[in-house]
């Protein structure tokens, strides 16, 4: 335990090194040049910019990096990755956190994108295809927000916009995937 | 020309409309598409933030499905999405032990060289410029359209392999080879917020925002699209932008494969053109194209 400023702060050596080692990009060539913060989108809506959860991570303050709303917010759009001029993949490395908060089952503010995970990936594995009436309506109900986006809803499927029923083609395949891939895990 | 077809989920619902004209264009410039058969769910969106191995391995069977299709070694995928979830399989799987483990997972070998091609790159390097010219019959008599590539369509460069990826101009050579106008606009790269239009409406709300505002300011008459997320974000969320910033926001988004078909001379009803959540019809009329 380190006090900086007025903070108590959890520095945490072996994060940083399961991020690095996960992702397989070295963040600490990172020196804070600010470009992925600049050019990030969703920078506006994020406790702490792209280039300090880079920060984050050299120093091993795991809960700033991990139970903060920064890595649920990434859109991933590519923009950090593109432009970074050490050629660290951030979203990548966003991306790698995201995993391990999941994998933990670590309590942080997700934004409902644990839920929308859970459930696509859900529908991939049973259905082999995304059905979008399936998800929107499971995400939704489980937000509680049951008639959200509902006349936009409508107005897609009176257009033919949106498939009623989910088309499940050889579910096998895929549920083979994902049980041979949890073996592989393990 | 024979071309393996990889439409994904988004073309078979929501974004019906780009599946419809892609198989049109295509039709009338010759190629000969080839559905990849028992595609399934490349991922998208949450298997690279909840599954590394599977956010690899789902890519990797399409290209093995694909292949299988009539042993074809291209594939056509016009989801920006899509196409960049394969071309980061791809990158990925020069890794060999990654590899090993993909390969066990999809229960095939990896067929290493194959070309995966968004639709765009189709028009721009198998059809080419000139061939789009010779077949123009109707003229989009100097429509002002922004050309939006969004993110995924040349980020990041690594992947994609676009030498272009800040200012990207194969749309508007497109656009300009159909006899219409692309102007010049900041925003042709930023991002409408994706999928978040789902768990963080208020995000993508915002981000769309933006990039209409931009295209409209910049002059813009319609905007020229080539993901469906894109399209359903920046068509179905104008109604819900113009409600919640006080905005008249009314413009028409098309994919560049509708105006494509449209200046060959396609019907607009054969387009899927009047599935558009914002109308376009009376603008259609204004111009005689419909």
């Amino acid at each position: 335990m380190k006090i900086v400023g007025q903070k108590d702060v959890k520095l945490d050596k072996a994060f940083m090194e399961e991020i690095a080692k996960r992702s397989g990009e070295n963040v600490f060539l990172c020196y804070q040049c600010k470009k992925c913060a600049s050019g990030c989108p969703s920078r506006m809506f994020m406790d702490s910019t792209p280039t300090e959860l880079m920060r984050y991570i050299q120093l091993g303050m795991v809960d700033e990096a991990m139970k903060t709303n920064t890595i649920w917010y990434c859109i991933s759009c590519q923009t950090c990755s593109t432009r970074c001029p050490q050629d660290i993949d951030i979203a990548h490395v966003v991306d790698t956190i995201r995993i391990i908060v999941q994998e933990k089952k670590i309590k942080a503010d997700t934004k409902n994108e644990r839920l929308f995970n859970r459930f696509w990936m859900g529908m991939l594995k049973y259905m082999t295809r995304m059905y979008e009436v399936g998800l929107t309506g499971m995400l939704n109900l489980f937000t509680g927000r049951p008639f959200k986006d509902l006349p936009l809803g409508i107005k897609m499927i009176r257009k033919g916009k949106l498939k009623l029923l989910p088309s499940i083609r050889k579910p096998f395949v895929t549920m083979k995937m994902f049980s041979r891939a949890r073996r592989l895990k393990k | 020309m024979k071309i393996a077809y990889y439409p994904g989920c988004s073309l078979h619902s929501s974004g019906i409309e780009y599946d419809i004209s892609t198989k049109q264009v295509c039709n009338a410039m010759g190629i000969e598409l080839v559905e990849v058969e028992d595609w399934i769910c490349c991922g998208a969106s949450p298997a690279h933030q909840c599954d590394d191995l599977m956010s690899v391995a789902l890519p990797a069977k399409n290209l093995a499905l694909a292949v299988r299709t009539n042993s074809l070694k291209q594939v056509c995928a016009p989801c920006a999405s899509c196409y960049s979830r394969l071309k980061f399989a791809q990158e990925r799987m020069k890794d060999g032990n990654l590899r090993k483990n993909v390969e066990e997972v999809i229960g095939s070998k990896y067929p290493q060289n194959v070309e995966v091609l968004h639709m765009l790159d189709v028009i721009i390097e198998k059809i080419g410029i000139d061939a789009v010219k010779e077949k123009v019959v109707r003229d989009l008599r100097d429509l002002r359209v922004a050309c939006y590539y969004g993110c995924l369509m040349t980020r990041p460069p690594k992947v994609t392999g676009k030498q272009h990826f800040e200012n990207p101009t194969d749309m508007e050579s497109l656009i300009e080879a159909l006899g219409a106008n692309p102007i010049d606009w900041n925003m042709k790269t930023f991002c409408c917020g994706a999928s978040f239009a789902l768990t963080q409406t208020d995000v993508a709300l915002e981000l769309t925002k933006k990039i209409l505002t931009d295209a409209v300011s910049a002059g813009a008459q319609v905007i020229s699209v080539g993901c469906p997320l894109c399209h359903a974000n920046l068509d179905g969320r104008q109604k819900q932008i113009n409600e919640k910033f006080n905005t008249n926001f009314d413009i028409p988004i098309f994919y560049f494969t509708e105006l494509m078909g449209l200046a060959l001379g396609i019907r607009a009803k054969d387009l899927g053109i009047f599935r558009h959540i914002t109308e376009v019809e009376d603008f259609l009329k204004e111009r005689a194209l419909v």
